[in-house]
């Protein structure tokens, strides 16, 4: 495949990377959710990338714009989650989340 | 006709919390569970007809245009479709009594509705995507109702679940990108057929390797199995019966099977890592779930375990192995959702989940013994249970394939099995009877009704199994042991 | 395309920002800026639907969700991130990157594609008569996600 595709692809992976990273090492319940953002980017990144290389970029805009509308759910219902724990512990540690273990 | 299973949820779930403003319990009681039961009678009655000549392909016509929604039904989608009905049937009438204290039982209604939507349409799809879309409309759904109860136990297990689900959906979708940027195309035939004319043997290891990641942590095989010992005990009963019953199956296994028999096709070297896989998890998880007080958390062990045996058997390769694997699948869904939903019994009799304060249940609540017994025996695969049955199938299996090891693997596995079963049983059921629980009662009606039910088909089947695996078992193994024949000829379209 | 690589460098940029930044309401701006320079790539992709569609949700709708959540959860001691984690990033992300770039280099050319065929008809036609069921899929997953928030902030009786 042609060189643009892989350019590309390897943008998406170094957002994937950054998502990634901020999912194992930070702490705060928002910042975890931010990563999840970013990997999200890198998704529709490389959905689209996908139809440029085919030649078919309105196919691939089509299922960016259905990834987009999952993720939105995605963000209402984690939201929802993440208010609903801060009202039980009033913090947004993470490390305040151990309870269930073994 | 087939397009009932997708769209009847998705438009009962619409207008369900409009009906709860008007009657808060029992118009939603009532819909819901017609609908669930209206659902298994179709599967098992029209479907059977329709599938009798071979795959069958449907699109929809809107005011006689043809609109562009495929949906393909085969031995194995409707195999699926019923299993998900029947348990999802009895969930809902465990949960006519169960969620009473829960508030808001419309909505609650109308998020299992949902997650059947999601679960339906995942198996009637005929292109990569959709079954991503369905399988995240299932996920969103049961974040929610994992977290329904609203305690602090609950939201951590949801949080943690959504985290490693979402890195799941990554990895499957970027699995989808390089395949659709190899082929061009997202639908199952074509990319059956553009991946043969391609023969790009690294790359497409490369997707299976993502796809197994992906889909594996929502089948929960090990090791990308962390989030479920966390999520089904603190899940309310019914949930954790229906997630451990049918949502880690129908979006791990089904999903991973269909991709890999009928569009990869199933080389050598997929089943080995598919059969190791299984096995690992297998005795891992078994080993995990001895250590354990709390009851639901060796139930949630016990489901990895018997996954690993689906995918253990699936991954033979062989029709009986394939049969085996499934029949397995359809009796640990019936055996797992009634010992959760038992669970559930329990608990609310009690209010503790944790075995060593239980004691001698059974002298105050016989039917919920009686059916747990028969849910425990039949996961550890006692004669003449159903379970019992399918581990046989798979171990034949594994012996005609000369793979020694394994068998003895499993069959050293099933006695641990049947060991911390039997020590459940005792804790909970037998023995004295602690002195806190002289005044508890049995379940309500509508919970026993639904254990009882799962019970009686589970010794049901077990006696008549000759007849199910070959009216049931049997086409949906046909489906994929023809494997990418299938959907590459006959299919059609 | 030197001004795509400079939008993409761009857009790793305030990713990067929006991770490491102390401040929630700095991250969750700098993901904003990160989504609007995503937009603007996919417009010179030639898939402007796309890139509204970007800008208009992921740096709209959900910044202002992400911003909501921040107002509602302003925590009594802010939550001290690891400084470890924030000094070893760039260390991590420079190896990364020069790992990406070999890989990446190493197979071009290596993978074989099939041929194509190139789009049929406008972005209406692929949406409603191409994907019609990811239409329904949508619908599915617009629903399941209001009854999940539904579920979440419903009001508990005292006695139920």
């Amino acid at each position: 495949m042609n060189s643009t595709w892989f350019m590309y692809l390897g943008f998406s992976a170094v957002l994937l990377f950054v998502g990634i990273y901020c999912l194992l090492t930070m702490r705060n319940l928002i910042k975890l959710f931010i990563g999840i953002e970013i990997i999200s980017k890198a998704v529709s990144l490389a959905l689209l990338t996908s139809g440029v290389v085919r030649n078919n970029v309105l196919l691939a805009q089509s299922l960016v714009i259905t990834f987009i509308v999952v993720e939105v759910s995605l963000v209402a219902t984690a939201l929802a989650i993440i208010i609903n724990i801060y009202r039980h512990t009033k913090s947004l540690d993470v490390r305040k989340l151990t309870k269930l273990k073994g | 006709m087939i397009f009932l299973f997708i769209g009847l949820p998705l438009l009962v779930a619409a207008v369900l919390p409009l009906i709860g403003k008007v009657s808060k319990k029992i118009l939603p009681d009532i819909l819901a569970n017609a609908v669930f039961l209206f659902l298994f009678v179709l599967a098992i009655t029209s479907g059977r007809a329709m599938i009798s000549q071979g795959p069958v392909l449907r699109r929809l016509d809107w005011l006689g245009e043809p609109i562009n929604i495929q949906v393909a039904v085969d031995g194995f989608s409707l195999f699926m479709l019923m299993a998900i009905a029947l348990v999802t049937l009895c969930v809902g009438l465990f949960s006519i009594d169960y969620m009473d204290h829960y508030g808001s039982k419309a909505n609650y209604y109308a998020l299992l509705l949902m997650m059947m939507t999601g679960m339906n349409g995942l198996v009637l799809v005929t292109d990569f995507f959709s079954i991503y879309l369905f399988l995240e409309v299932a996920a969103i759904a049961s974040y929610a109702l994992v977290a329904y109860g609203l305690e602090h136990d609950e939201l951590e297990a949801s949080f943690k679940y959504l985290m490693l689900s979402v890195i799941a959906s990554a990895a499957i979708l970027f699995s989808i990108v390089v395949i659709y940027s190899l082929t061009g195309s997202l639908g199952f035939v074509a990319v059956g057929e553009g991946l043969r004319a391609l023969d790009a043997g690294l790359v497409v290891g490369f997707c299976a390797a993502l796809f197994i990641m992906g889909f594996g942590l929502k089948a929960a095989l090990i090791p990308f199995h962390a989030w479920l010992p966390d999520a089904h005990p603190s899940a309310p009963a019914p949930i954790s019966a229906i997630l451990s019953g049918l949502l880690i199956k129908v979006s791990g296994v089904y999903a991973l099977t269909r991709i890999f028999f009928n569009v990869f096709g199933l080389t050598a070297t997929l089943s080995q890592v598919l059969m190791w896989l299984g096995a690992v998890s297998i005795v891992v998880a078994a080993f995990l779930a001895l250590g354990q007080e709390d009851l639901k958390r060796l139930l949630a062990y016990s489901s990895i375990s018997q996954v690993g045996y689906v995918v253990l058997g699936l991954g033979i390769g062989t029709p009986l192995g394939i049969a085996g694997g499934l029949f397995h699948l359809f009796n640990h869904a019936l055996a797992k959702g009634l010992l959760f939903l038992n669970s559930g019994s329990v608990q609310m009799a009690t209010g503790t989940r944790n075995m060593d304060e239980m004691g001698g249940l059974a002298k105050r609540m016989p039917l919920t013994a009686a059916t747990s017994i028969v849910g425990s025996l039949s996961i550890s695969g006692v004669p003449p249970l159903s379970g019992f049955w399918s581990k046989l199938i798979i171990i034949i299996a594994l012996v005609q394939s000369g793979e020694w090891v394994l068998a003895v693997i499993a069959v050293l596995a099933s006695v641990l099995t049947l060991w911390y079963y039997l020590l459940f049983q005792r804790k909970a059921f037998f023995g004295k009877l602690n002195e806190r629980w002289t005044a508890i009662k049995e379940a309500p009606f509508w919970m026993t009704a639904a254990t009882v039910i799962l019970a009686l088909l589970t010794v049901g089947i077990g006696i008549v199994f000759t007849f199910v695996i070959r009216s049931w078992i049997q086409p949906a193994s046909d489906v994929l042991v023809q494997g990418i024949h299938l959907v590459v000829g006959s299919w059609g379209f | 395309m030197i001004l795509q690589i400079a939008l993409l460098s761009g857009l790793v940029l305030f990713s990067i920002l929006a991770i490491l930044s102390k401040d929630l309401l700095r991250s969750a701006i700098s993901l904003a800026i990160a989504s609007l320079f995503l937009g603007i790539i996919f417009f010179r992709m030639k898939a402007p639907y796309a890139g509204v569609f970007e800008i208009s949700v992921v740096a709209g709708l959900i910044t202002v969700l992400f911003i909501l959540t921040i107002a509602l959860t302003k925590a009594e001691g802010d939550v001290r991130e690891s400084n470890l984690a924030k000094i070893v990033f760039p260390l991590f992300f420079v190896v990364f990157i020069i790992i990406d770039v070999l890989v990446m280099k190493g197979l071009i050319q290596k993978i074989p594609t099939l041929p194509g065929s190139a789009d049929q008809g406008t972005f209406g036609d692929v949406l409603w008569k191409q994907r019609t069921f990811d239409l329904v899929g949508q619908l599915a997953v617009i629903l399941a996600g209001v009854f999940s928030v539904l579920a979440l902030f419903r009001k508990r009786d005292k006695d139920e």
